[in-house]
């Protein structure tokens, strides 16, 4: 059998940090890249004693993350105890949601070319993160930084519903651009603020059994999601094909290799031990609790895409990028209500100003021009004022530079404004008329070529700063006036 | 459930402890006293009943999203068996060998 004979089944679990100012159950901070164990207290570090504190805002941002994705919220939220020993689990134990998580169901739609595809969501459910085990700066000794303990997250389980890396990719990629839509998260993979464990069976195509899968743990960049899918693939492919039966177990992947390696088998297995958290009283969601956080979703990613393609028309690149983030959806909705040239809008921001701070390393909340002085320097260009290419090319550049000043004043003092005086244009042309009555007589009578001849000479006159659809706007109502 | 030399094993590896042969014939011996007093007290009618977690009925114990800082790193790993430059110490717990 051919790979073509098999399909690949994904199911994600996926970690999202969430950008709190403090822990989950405790006041230490959770700023990244910390010095080593400077951000821990008594409850971080598990001493005998302590008892965890619940932090509001994560049950608001899972409450919110669950209504986003569609999910039916659980109005009574109660917590659980994940036993198992390691070094960077101080407690020995980790607080997670098991019997009643804040969220079940529900899907992210991800967007597969053309092809909008539902990934069904099994559940979310609020936890804490772990700290951190360095093994590399000693020969014999693991190292251990504690400033990660209790870092508030949301786990999220996906159904096995993808089919292949690319999907993995999509559907990474849209929680993160959700995560940031909705304000909880930075979703930074680099950062380990998303994070994923990829779960991967294969079946001969038609089937719907479901085989041993094999779970690969901590996969931090989409890069090597799609390398460890890919492995994964093969390496159970060959298995199959030779007879053999795959092992369910818990893998390793090393970027270094590519190869995925085993962490341990089912047999040995974690024995977790779940039971529920005596410490934390329960969380009772109220009516009021759930609108707050219904509002505080102001647009979904996929909602501004189908706003932008299906209602405005924009092609699939333009609304994509008009969309990535809320921030550049919610400026250009502000700016399409007050800006008459739509085209020149969606190409000022998609090709112009997007690009331009982009290179620049801003966003566009850090961006220097304020929307008055872009719907100005729109107006000059769509007034006719200023060309297209003065605009883009240089006056853009200079304005970047004094983005205090006005780009009329910019444009004013460097003198590049096109003459938009109807009277003068016209006079030149009545004399033009005077001056060559036979050519003036041909063009009324239909010879269209001569208009070239008059826009020419009136170019030659104004040392070219007329504009070309004004000027010719003019002559042909003189025409008509004949 | 019957408690066996097997599971007191099992047991052990879980919770890292080590038990000496006799300590393991005492524990097995105490665990199955265990197991039947709540054997026993499974013969009470509870299919009406929910499980008592917590011991009042308050709920929503929650605070507001602020920070502060406690303690110092040095401080943290002061009581620490083992720490350098202010990283906790412990056995490696990875193998590296195959990288």
């Amino acid at each position: 059998m051919g790979q073509e004979a098999f399909e690949t089944i994904i199911g994600l679990e996926v970690h999202v940090q969430l950008s709190t100012e403090s822990k989950a159950f405790c006041r230490d901070k959770t700023e990244f890249g910390a010095s080593p164990n400077s951000q821990i207290g008594a409850i971080s570090l598990g001493h005998p004693g302590t008892l965890p504190f619940m932090n509001k805002k994560q049950v608001q941002y899972a409450t919110r993350l669950g209504l986003a994705l569609n999910g039916a919220i659980n109005a009574m939220n109660t917590f659980d105890r994940k036993n198992y020993f390691y070094a960077d689990l101080p407690k020995g134990y980790q607080i997670t949601q098991d019997k009643k998580p804040i969220s079940i169901g529900g899907y992210l739609p991800i967007k597969m070319g053309d092809v909008w595809k539902n990934i069904r969501i099994h559940h979310i459910h609020i936890e804490e993160d772990a700290g951190k085990s360095i093994h590399t700066l000693h020969d014999s000794k693991s190292f251990i930084d504690l400033n990660r303990a209790g870092i508030p997250l949301i786990e999220i389980v996906t159904e096995p519903d993808l089919r292949s890396g690319a999907e993995v990719d999509a559907f990474m990629s849209g929680i993160r651009q959700l995560v940031r839509y909705l304000e909880i998260s930075d979703g930074n993979m680099e950062e380990g603020s998303l994070r994923c464990d990829v779960n991967i069976s294969i079946r001969p195509k038609g089937t719907d059994i479901l085989n041993n899968r094999c779970e690969v743990k901590n996969v931090n960049s989409m890069k090597f999601a799609r390398q460890a899918i890919e492995f994964e693939e093969l390496r159970q492919q060959k298995i199959v094909e030779e007879g053999g039966t795959v092992a369910q177990q818990t893998l390793n992947f090393d970027p270094a290799t590519g190869v995925t390696s085993p962490l341990r088998s089912k047999e040995d297995a974690h024995d977790y031990r779940y039971f529920p958290e005596p410490d934390l009283p329960p969380i009772q969601l109220s009516a009021d609790f759930l609108d707050t956080e219904r509002k505080n979703i102001t647009v979904l990613p996929w909602e501004a895409f189908h706003f932008l393609h299906n209602e405005l028309g924009l092609p699939v690149q333009e609304a994509s990028i008009l969309s990535e983030l809320k921030d550049t959806f919610i400026f250009y909705k502000g700016l399409l209500e007050k800006v008459e040239d739509k085209k020149l809008l969606i190409n000022f921001m998609v090709n112009k100003l997007l690009p331009s701070l982009h290179e620049k390393g801003l966003s566009l909340a850090e961006s220097p021009l304020s929307k008055e002085g872009i719907l100005q320097f729109l107006s000059l260009i769509s007034s006719g004022k200023l060309s297209h290419s003065i605009a883009y090319q240089k006056l853009f550049t200079l304005w970047m530079e004094n983005p205090s000043l006005h780009p009329l004043d910019l444009a004013e003092s460097q003198q590049w404004l096109q003459e938009k005086e109807e009277g003068k244009i016209e006079l030149i042309f009545k004399e033009m008329i005077a001056e060559y009555p036979q050519k003036w007589s041909e063009f009324t009578s239909g010879k269209k070529g001569l208009a070239g001849f008059f826009m020419g000479e009136l170019m030659k006159k104004t040392g070219g700063k007329s504009n070309p659809k004004e000027a010719m706007d003019i002559l042909i109502s003189l025409q008509l006036k004949k | 459930m019957k408690i066996d030399n097997n599971l007191i094993l099992k047991l052990e590896n879980l919770s890292r402890l080590k038990l000496s042969d006799e300590e393991r014939v005492s524990m097995i011996s105490n665990l199955s006293d265990m197991l039947r007093l709540v054997e026993k007290l499974k013969e009470l009618p509870t299919d009406e009943v929910e499980p008592l977690i917590y011991i009042n009925s308050e709920t929503n114990i929650w605070r507001n999203d602020e920070s502060e800082t406690l303690i110092s790193a040095e401080m943290a790993v002061k009581n620490a068996p083992e720490s350098q430059e202010n990283f906790f110490s412990v056995p490696r717990v990875i193998n590296l060998n195959n990288k």
